[in-house]
C-alpha cells in the first residue's frame, strides 16, 4: 500500500453549536481496507463527525488527514474529491429524477461530463451498475423506490464518483433482518476490493458482525478504539454508555382484560390515494403492550393516524370498548381517553407546536376546557411544572419554547401530556426515536407504569430487540396487509423479519385467526364471515 | 475559506432592538444620499419630513388631524394582515379588501342621508366588515378546500377591485349614484354631514371617533391573540398545522375564522377612511394594503411592534407627502422607496443579529 | 359589413397585437421559472420588471440603442435579483417578504426616477435609432403566408428573441447537465449540494439570470406603451403578478409558457383592440363596444383567477413544482 497506512485520520476535532459542544477533542483512525464501526448512543456525535468529513460541517478546530497528508474540507465537493463518500441516513436523492441522472448530475468525479445527457445513459449507467455488481434499473424514478433500492443507489452514486472511504449512516435502521444481511455482504465484497468504510450504528450484533474494529464516542467525545474479535457486547456497551447498566427491559405480568380497542377489517388511504392498510384487523386489552412492527412506510403512520381520527377511515370498524368510533373526529376521540403521540422523523412534525412554550404545549390537548373564551394557563402552568418534576425535564423553565430543548426532553413533554390526560388507550410511536439509552428506559419505564394502571398501549418501534423485550405481543405490518399477530416470548427475530418482508404470514396459523379475540365485542356471526373468508 | 456562518443561539431582545436601530439609521443614510443625488439638502429634508410641518405651522392641530386620518388605516390594516400572517396565510389582498370595504360603505353613506349620524357610522362600518369579510372568507375557503395559492387569488381581487372603483369613479351614468350629480365631469360624491365621522373637539383639535376606536381595536387584538382560545389556535396553526389537527382543532374552521376576521377588519378600515374623509376616491387605499405588509414584518408580527412601526411608517408617508410641497420633484413615492430600504437594512439586522461569521482555527499538532 | 379583405387585416392586426403584448409576459413567465426551477420563490416579479423597464428605457433612449437598453434593463434586473438572493440565499430571510419588498422597493423607484426627472423624461419617437431598431423584421417565406405571416413572421427583435429564450430554457432544464443540476437545487439541495453542486452560487447565478430576463421583458412593455412616463400608472401595472400566476399554468415549463403567455396577450389585445373589433364587425362583434373599457383592463386579473381557482379544484396531479421552493437552503441545518 502506497503513503499512510491509514485512509483517514481525525486530530482533535471539536465542533459546537452554539453552547453546545457536539464533539470535543476527537482522534479517530481509519485503517486501509478495514471496516470501522463507529459506536455510540444517539446524541454522542457520530454523525456530527462524520458530517465533518463529507463536507456539510466544518471542525471549529482540529485536523484531518486523508492518506497521511493534511486536508482541509470545506465542502462536500472537497470530500468528494478526496475519496470520501458518505451514504447519509436520509437519502440525499432527488425524487423526481431516474436513477441515472441523480448519479450522472454530480460535479465532480469521472466519467461522462457533455453538456447534454445523451439518451444513451441509461445503458451506461446499467452496465456501471453492473459492474459494481448490483441491481437497479437506471430507468427507474426515484420516487418509485423501495428504501432499499434507494440505498443501493446511494452507495452505486458514492462509488460512482470514486470513493475510496465510504461511511454509512446508520444503514440498516430502515432495513428488514434480511436485507441487512445483504447489505452486509456488499460491504464485505467491497472490503474485499480494498474500500475502507466507516458504519455508523447503536445496534451492538451489527456491530460484531460486520466490523474489524470498533470507535466508541460518548457524549461527543472519544472513548476508545477496540478489535472486534477481542470484545463483547457487554464491554462495549458500557464503554458506550459509561457505567454498567442493565439492559433488560422490564415486562410487567398483568391480569387479563377485555378488550379496550378492537379494530376489524380497517383499511386506509394514503396521502398518495393508494390503500396504506388494507383490511387490517387487531385488539388490544388494557393492561398491555403490543408492538406494532413492519418496515417503514408499512402503513404505520396511517395506522397511528386512523385510530386518532386524522386520517380518513375508507372500511373498518374501530370498536373503543365496545362503541364503534371509526368516524369520530379527533375531538371526540381524545375525549374517550384515546391519545396519540407520533415522533416524526423530525421529531417535532407532529403533536408539538416547537416555537410556543412547553406550558402552551401541554395546553394543547385541553385548552377548550372551561367556561370562557380565555386559555386557563394557570392550571397549564401548574401541569407543566408537575410534568418537568416528574419526568426530570431539563429546562430553564416552562416558559421556553420546545424547540430549543434537547431531543430527549421534548419527547418527555409530548409523552408527559399524552399521561397527564389519563388516557386508557396509548398510541405511541417510535417514542424513543433519537433518544440515548437512559432516555429510552425513562420512556419504557413511563409506559409500563401506565400498563400496570391498565392503560392499553400499541407501540409502533423500529427496534425489534426492544420490542422483544418491552411488548406482550407484537403485530407485523407489510405493505398496509396484517401478516399476523405473535406474542414476543414465542416469537424471534428471524421469524419477525420474514413477516415484515411478507414472505411469513401468521395470520390463520394453527387454525385461528391473528387480531380476533375470543370475547370480542363484535358480534358472533361476524367473525365466523372472516374465518369462512379465510377458508377460501 | 476560512469563514464560515454560525447560527447564534442565544440573543438578547435589547441587541436584536439595536441592530434594529442601527438598520434604520442606515436606510436614512442611503435615503440621504438619494436626495443628495437629486441636489436636494437632506438635513432639510428629513427636518421637513421629521417635523411633518409642524414647527412653523399656523394649524398645528389640522396637521395632526390629518396625520391620523392616513395612520388609522395603516395601523388597522397592519393588525388586520398580521392576524393572517401569523397563520401562515399570506394575504396580500389588503388593498382590494380595503376598497371592498369603504365602496360598500358608502353605499349607506349616501343612500340614508338623513339617517343618525352614530347609527349610519355603525351601519357604514358594519356593511364594510360585512362585504370585505366575505371577500377574504371565499379566498379562505379555496385555500383550505382546493389549496388555491392564496397569495396570487388575494392579490388579483386587488386589481379587479381597483378597476371596479376606477370604473365607478369614471362613468357618468344615471344609476351612478357614487358621482355628483352637479358635475359634468365625472366625481365622486362628497358624504353628507351625517356620514362623516363624528369627532370630540379638544381646544380646537378634532379628536376622531375613529381614532379611539382604533385603540382600542389594538388594545383588543393584542388581547385575543394573547389570552383567548381563538388566539391560542392562531399560535398554534401558524407554527404547525399538523399539530393543530391532532389537537382536535378544525384547522379549516379557524383559517376561515380568521381571514374572515382579518378582511373583515380591513373592511372597516376602508369605511372609517371613507367616513373621515367625508367621500371615497380612487387612490382611497393610500396604499396601506401594501404598507401594511411591511410594517406587519418590520415589527415580526408583535401587536406592539405593529403599533409602534405603523405610528413611524406614519410620519415618514405623511410627512413625505407634506414636504412634497416644498420639493416638487419629491413625490411621496420617496416614502415607498424609504420602507422598502428600511424592510431590507432591518431583515438585514435580523440576519446580523441571528448569525455570527466566524473565522475556522487551524490547530496544528502534526 | 367590411370587405373581405378588410376583415382579414384586422384578424391579422389583432394577432399581430396578441404576439405583441404576449411577450413582455412570456419574459416575466420565463424568468421566474428560472428561479422558481433553482427553489426560490421571487414574488419580486413586479417591482424587478419595474427597475429593468425604468432603467433600460432611459440608457436606451440616452444612447439612442435598442442594445444599451436591453443590456442596461437585464444588469439592473439582475443586480435587484441579486438583492433578493443576498437576502434569501446569504441572509435566509423569508422569501415571500423579500419579494414583496422587492415588489415596492422597485415599484417605488420606477415612480422615483419618473418624477424626479421631470421635464428631463426623454421622449421615445425621438429616439430615431431606437425606434428604428425596434422595426419588424421579417421572417423570408413565413411573412409570405396571407393572414398568419404578417401577425406572427413580421415581428421586431425582441419577439423573436423572447420566443428563442423561452425554447432555449427549455432544453437547457430539460436536456443539459447544467440545467439538471439546478433542478436538482430546487427538488432536493442538500442532494445537489452532495453530489457537489454549487448550491449557493446556483442560487444566486439562476436568480439573476431569471431577474435579468424579467428586465428584459419590463423594458419591452414600456417599448409598448410608446415610453410615455405616467404619475399614476406604472408600466408593469400588476403583469408581474401574472407572470407568477403563469408559472402556475404553464407548470413550470417554459415552453408551454409561450402558449400560456398568448392566452393573455389575447386579453390584453382585447382590451387595447376592442374599439376596432366592435366598429370592424358590427353585426358580429358590435355588443364589445357596449362594455366599459376598465372591465377590459380589469380582465387579465379575472381570467386569472379563474383559471387559478380551477387549477386547483383540478388538482393537477403531475405539478412539476419543485419540491424545495421557498424553503431557504443552510448546510448546516439540522
Amino acid at each position: 500500500m502506497d503513503g499512510s497506512e491509514f485512509a483517514i485520520e481525525l486530530k482533535n476535532i471539536s465542533k459546537s453549536f452554539g453552547s453546545v459542544a457536539a464533539n470535543k477533542n476527537i482522534n479517530l483512525t481509519l485503517k486501509k481496507g478495514e471496516i470501522l464501526a463507529l459506536l455510540g448512543e444517539n446524541g454522542s456525535g457520530k454523525t456530527t463527525l462524520m458530517n465533518m468529513l463529507s463536507g456539510i460541517y466544518k471542525p471549529d478546530t482540529g485536523s484531518v488527514f486523508v492518506d497521511g497528508k493534511k486536508v482541509v474540507i470545506s465542502s462536500p465537493e472537497d470530500s468528494v474529491k478526496l475519496g470520501i463518500g458518505m451514504v447519509h441516513q436520509h437519502f440525499k436523492l432527488v425524487n423526481v429524477f431516474t436513477a441515472a441522472d441523480n448519479i450522472l448530475i454530480g460535479k465532480t468525479g469521472e466519467g461522462d461530463k457533455s453538456f447534454f445527457l445523451k439518451k444513451d445513459r441509461y445503458d451506461k449507467v446499467d452496465a456501471i451498475i453492473k459492474n459494481f455488481g448490483f441491481e437497479l434499473d437506471s430507468r427507474k424514478l426515484v420516487s418509485n423506490m423501495s428504501v432499499s433500492e434507494k440505498q443501493t443507489l446511494e452507495i452505486v452514486k458514492v462509488l460512482y464518483y470514486g470513493a475510496k472511504t465510504i461511511i454509512l449512516d446508520e444503514p440498516t435502521a430502515v432495513l428488514t433482518v434480511q436485507e441487512t444481511t445483504k447489505l452486509f455482504d456488499v460491504l464485505r465484497k467491497m472490503k474485499e476490493k480494498g474500500h475502507s468504510i466507516i458504519i455508523i450504528t447503536h445496534k451492538l450484533n451489527e456491530v460484531m458482525d460486520i466490523s474489524d474494529r470498533v470507535a466508541i464516542l460518548r457524549k461527543g467525545e472519544y472513548i476508545d478504539t477496540v478489535n472486534t474479535s477481542e470484545t463483547s457486547e457487554k464491554q462495549l456497551t458500557e464503554l458506550m454508555v459509561g457505567r454498567k447498566i442493565d439492559l433488560a427491559i422490564d415486562r410487567p405480568k398483568m391480569e387479563k382484560t377485555k378488550p379496550v380497542l378492537e379494530i376489524r377489517g380497517l383499511s386506509v388511504k394514503s396521502d398518495e390515494g393508494n390503500l396504506a392498510l388494507e383490511d387490517v384487523s387487531f385488539y388490544l386489552r388494557g393492561g398491555e403492550i403490543l408492538g406494532v412492527a413492519g418496515i417503514a412506510g408499512s402503513g404505520q403512520k396511517e395506522l397511528c393516524e386512523a385510530l386518532a381520527g386524522l386520517r380518513k377511515i375508507e372500511a373498518g370498524r374501530v370498536l373503543h370498548k365496545g362503541e364503534d368510533i371509526a368516524g369520530a373526529t379527533p375531538k371526540q376521540i381524545l375525549e374517550k381517553g384515546v391519545t396519540m403521540s407520533f415522533v416524526p422523523e423530525d421529531r417535532l412534525g407532529m403533536g408539538l407546536a416547537p416555537s410556543l412554550s412547553i406550558t402552551d404545549n401541554v395546553i394543547l390537548k385541553k385548552y377548550k376546557e372551561g367556561k370562557g373564551i380565555l386559555v386557563d394557563r394557570k392550571t397549564g402552568a401548574k401541569d407543566a411544572a408537575k410534568i418537568i418534576k416528574e419526568l426530570e425535564i431539563v429546562t430553564p423553565s416552562a416558559d421556553t419554547a420546545v424547540r430549543k430543548l434537547s431531543g430527549g426532553n421534548v419527547q418527555k413533554v409530548l409523552l408527559g401530556r399524552e399521561i397527564a390526560i389519563d388516557p386508557n388507550v396509548i398510541v405511541t410511536a417510535y417514542p424513543v426515536r433519537g433518544l440515548d439509552i437512559n432516555s429510552s428506559y425513562a420512556v419504557y419505564n413511563i409506559l409500563n407504569e401506565q400498563k400496570k394502571k391498565g392503560v392499553g398501549i400499541l407501540f409502533v418501534g423500529e427496534d425489534l430487540d426492544v420490542m422483544l423485550a418491552l411488548c406482550d405481543k407484537i403485530m407485523v405490518l407489510c405493505h398496509g396487509k396484517l401478516m399476523g399477530v405473535v406474542h414476543a416470548h414465542k416469537t424471534t427475530k428471524e421469524e419477525l423479519g420474514l413477516m415484515m418482508t411478507g414472505a411469513l404470514n401468521t395470520v390463520h396459523r394453527g387454525g385461528k385467526t391473528a387480531g380476533v379475540a375470543k370475547d370480542s365485542a363484535i358480534v358472533e356471526d361476524e367473525i365466523i364471515y372472516t374465518d369462512t373468508e379465510a377458508a377460501k | 475559506m476560512g469563514f464560515h456562518l454560525v447560527r447564534k443561539t442565544d440573543i438578547k431582545i435589547w441587541q436584536i432592538a439595536l441592530y434594529y436601530l442601527a438598520g434604520i439609521a442606515v436606510s436614512l443614510i442611503l435615503g440621504a444620499v438619494l436626495l443628495t443625488s437629486l441636489e436636494i439638502n437632506a438635513v432639510d429634508y428629513y427636518k421637513d419630513m421629521f417635523t411633518a410641518g409642524l414647527i412653523g405651522n399656523r394649524f398645528p392641530a389640522k396637521t395632526i388631524e390629518n396625520f391620523f386620518v392616513s395612520f388609522v388605516p395603516l395601523l388597522i390594516t397592519s393588525l388586520a394582515l398580521a392576524l393572517s400572517f401569523k397563520m401562515r396565510f399570506w394575504n396580500i389582498g389588503g388593498e382590494g379588501q380595503f376598497i371592498i370595504g369603504a365602496l360598500t360603505s358608502s353605499v349607506i353613506a349616501l343612500k340614508c342621508p338623513n339617517m343618525n349620524p352614530f347609527l349610519i357610522l355603525l351601519l357604514m362600518v358594519i356593511t364594510g366588515m360585512v362585504f370585505s369579510g366575505i371577500t377574504g372568507l371565499a379566498i379562505a375557503f379555496l385555500k383550505t378546500k382546493f389549496n388555491t395559492n392564496e397569495t396570487l387569488a388575494t392579490l388579483m381581487i386587488n386589481y379587479i377591485a381597483l378597476y371596479v372603483i376606477r370604473f365607478i369613479g369614471d362613468t357618468k351614468a344615471d344609476w351612478n349614484f357614487f358621482l355628483r350629480e352637479d358635475s359634468v365631469r365625472p366625481k365622486f360624491a362628497s358624504f353628507e354631514e351625517n356620514a362623516r365621522m363624528p369627532y370630540i373637539d379638544i381646544g380646537g383639535y378634532h379628536l376622531q371617533f375613529s381614532v379611539i376606536f382604533t385603540v382600542l381595536i389594538a388594545f383588543g387584538i393584542w388581547f385575543y391573540l394573547k389570552y383567548t382560545k381563538q388566539g391560542y389556535e392562531i399560535s398554534v396553526v401558524g407554527d404547525s398545522s399538523k399539530t393543530a389537527k391532532y389537537a382536535g382543532m378544525n384547522v379549516n374552521k379557524i383559517v376561515l375564522r380568521t381571514m374572515f376576521i382579518s378582511a373583515a377588519m380591513i373592511g372597516l378600515a376602508g369605511a372609517f377612511t371613507a367616513s373621515s374623509s367625508a367621500g371615497v376616491s380612487a387612490n382611497i387605499t393610500n396604499n396601506v394594503g401594501w404598507t401594511g405588509i411591511i410594517v406587519a414584518w418590520l415589527s415580526k408580527l408583535s401587536i406592539p411592534g405593529i403599533v409602534v412601526a405603523s405610528f413611524l411608517i406614519s410620519i415618514l408617508q405623511y410627512g413625505c407627502r407634506i414636504a412634497s410641497a416644498s420639493y416638487p420633484s419629491i413625490d411621496s413615492h420617496f416614502a415607498d422607496l424609504l420602507q422598502g430600504i428600511i424592510l431590507f437594512s432591518v431583515l438585514a439586522a435580523d440576519f446580523l443579529a441571528n448569525y455570527k461569521i466566524v473565522r475556522r482555527k487551524e490547530t496544528d499538532n502534526a | 359589413m367590411p370587405d373581405s379583405v378588410n376583415t382579414l387585416d384586422i384578424i391579422t392586426q389583432f394577432l399581430f397585437y396578441l404576439v405583441v403584448y404576449s411577450i413582455p409576459l412570456l419574459y416575466g413567465t420565463c424568468g421566474e421559472i428560472t428561479i422558481e426551477k433553482s427553489g426560490s420563490l421571487n414574488l419580486g416579479v413586479e417591482g424587478t420588471m419595474a427597475i429593468g423597464a425604468i432603467f433600460g428605457y432611459l440608457a436606451g433612449c440616452a444612447a439612442d440603442n435598442l442594445f444599451a437598453g436591453v443590456i442596461v434593463a437585464f444588469v439592473t434586473a439582475a443586480l435587484t435579483g441579486a438583492v433578493f438572493a443576498l437576502f434569501t440565499v446569504t441572509f435566509q430571510a423569508n422569501q415571500n417578504v423579500t419579494g414583496l419588498t422587492i415588489t415596492t422597493f422597485g415599484v417605488a423607484l420606477y415612480y422615483f426616477m419618473g418624477n424626479a426627472l421631470g421635464e428631463k423624461w426623454p421622449v421615445f419617437v425621438n429616439s430615431k435609432k431606437l425606434v428604428g431598431s425596434l422595426e419588424s423584421i421579417n421572417i423570408p417565406g413565413l411573412s409570405k403566408i396571407p393572414v398568419i405571416g404578417k401577425a406572427f413572421f413580421s415581428h421586431n427583435i425582441l419577439v423573436y428573441l423572447g420566443i428563442l429564450m423561452a425554447v432555449l430554457l427549455w432544453v437547457y432544464f430539460e436536456k443539459t447537465r447544467q440545467g439538471m443540476r439546478v433542478r436538482a437545487i430546487g427538488e432536493n439541495p442538500g442532494a445537489a449540494d452532495s453530489l457537489g453542486i454549487k448550491v449557493n452560487l446556483n442560487k444566486y447565478l439562476h436568480i439573476m439570470l431569471g431577474s435579468g430576463i424579467m428586465g428584459i421583458g419590463g423594458l419591452y412593455m414600456g417599448f409598448n406603451m410608446s415610453g410615455t412616463f405616467e404619475g399614476s400608472n406604472c408600466w408593469i401595472n400588476g403583469y408581474g403578478w401574472i407572470a407568477i400566476a403563469l408559472v402556475i399554468f404553464a407548470n413550470w415549463n417554459p415552453a408551454k409558457a409561450i402558449l400560456g403567455t398568448f392566452v393573455f396577450g389575447f386579453f390584453k389585445t382585447l382590451a387595447v383592440y376592442y374599439g376596432t373589433l366592435a366598429g370592424s364587425f358590427p353585426n358580429a362583434l358590435g355588443w364589445l363596444g357596449k362594455i366599459p373599457s376598465h372591465f377590459f383592463a380589469a380582465l387579465p386579473f379575472i381570467i386569472t383567477l379563474v383559471i387559478l381557482i380551477a387549477d386547483s379544484v383540478r388538482k393537477n396531479k403531475h405539478s412539476n413544482e419543485p419540491a424545495a421552493i421557498g424553503i431557504n437552503y443552510y448546510r448546516e441545518d439540522r
